[in-house]
């Protein structure tokens, strides 16, 4: 792998270098054409107001896609056979195994309790992200027509449920929420501020002192990587949604006589992104969860 | 075409780093396949760390 390291750096320089040229580069040119381009806007587009309370485009799909999930949960359990066939056995199919993926990986205990909270994060993070790539979502609303004869959309019917901040931003929350519950159930309050702060390892005398000191800084850092966790996790997943989106919009305005061509790779790449990040966003979440709950591993090697 | 340049650093960073994590952990199961899951989830926390400086920079960004 040492190998490796001279070259990187080698690349790491000339890009360096490169950069330094296309600055210059950009600073010259002048700032137009931003207005004019249609860009995908960072936020969702308000439909309609309920009083105070705003419905915005990517509500909409979170609520078809909810709605969705239920009616085929409900369909797929009405009538439950001991031999499973059709909806019933995909339904089963997919949470036999993510049962046993969570197993492997947070322990037998810890996935009885917190099952319900990372498969339906799981199942509904990976339906709104495929949803947002049906063909019609973001393409279908209201706009204007353009002087050129061209059709401006202002405000699209859907959009892709995480690609708006909100969405994410709520999940990450309520799982920061569920987190803290989680660890003091698990620990104890106090258990948890050991957990946080106290010393790891073993250590005698004036060492334990100077220990005890260092663990406490460590701790203070600990908080902070803890807090910036929802935010790392809500961005993580609106960003690889939102750059996604706008890939697919570039891609099919880049070639106007290949715009059916063009994107289809990139649909691909979306379906992969979609599986990953909501597998990502499961995975994280549990292992968040299981490193605040699980036992000293210290403790463990005496056994 | 115009963007910010240390937008691009953050992102050829986590670039590199997201790589290494990858070549490690596939070179991890290639040597101890029994170990696959445990190494995913180190290699998945890893990437997500390495993977986070670059929405630290896109939203710190002056826009």
């Amino acid at each position: 792998m040492c190998r490796f390291f001279p070259l990187l750096l080698i690349v790491i320089v000339a890009v360096l270098a490169a950069g330094g040229f296309a600055t210059a580069a950009l600073g010259a040119e002048p700032p137009h054409a931003t207005a004019e381009e249609h860009h995908l806007p960072l936020k969702p587009e308000v439909l309609f107001e309920v009083g105070r309370f705003a419905v915005t485009n990517s509500m909409l799909v979170t609520w078809i896609v909810a709605i969705g999930i239920i009616v085929f949960a409900q369909a797929a359990t009405r009538n439950i056979k001991a031999i499973p066939t059709g909806k019933q056995n995909f339904l089963e199919w997919l949470v036999e195994s993510l049962y046993n993926f969570l197993q492997n990986i947070i322990g037998a205990d810890l996935v009885r309790k917190t099952f319900w909270f990372f498969a339906t994060l799981f199942i509904f993070i990976l339906f709104v992200n495929w949803f947002g790539l049906l063909p019609g979502v973001g393409t279908i609303g209201w706009g204007h027509r353009l002087a050129d004869g061209g059709f401006h959309l202002d405000r699209p019917l859907l959009r892709g449920g995480n690609a708006d901040l909100n969405m994410t931003s709520a999940m990450a929350i309520m799982f920061f929420a569920l987190w803290l519950f989680w660890a003091v159930q698990a620990q104890g309050f106090g258990g948890v501020l050991v957990h946080i702060f106290g010393p790891k390892g073993e250590s005698k005398g004036l060492m334990k002192i100077a220990m005890i000191g260092i663990f406490f800084v460590v701790g203070i850092l600990e908080v902070v990587s803890i807090l910036f966790r929802p935010i790392s996790l809500s961005f993580r997943l609106y960003g690889n949604v939102y750059a996604g989106e706008t890939i697919l919009a570039s891609m099919s305005t880049m070639v106007p006589s290949l715009a059916w061509l063009i994107p289809i790779p990139f649909y691909f790449m979306e379906l992969l992104v979609g599986l990953v990040q909501a597998m990502v966003f499961m995975l994280l979440t549990a292992v968040f969860t299981l490193l605040i709950a699980q036992h000293d591993p210290g403790h463990e090697a005496h056994h | 075409m115009s963007g910010s340049i240390h937008i691009g650093l953050a992102a050829l960073g986590a670039a590199i780093g997201v790589g290494l994590i990858g070549m490690g952990a596939s070179s991890a199961v290639g040597r101890n396949p029994g170990a696959a899951t445990p190494i995913l989830v180190q290699a998945i926390l890893a990437i997500a760390f390495a993977e986070a400086i670059v929405f630290y920079a896109l939203y710190l960004a002056p826009k």
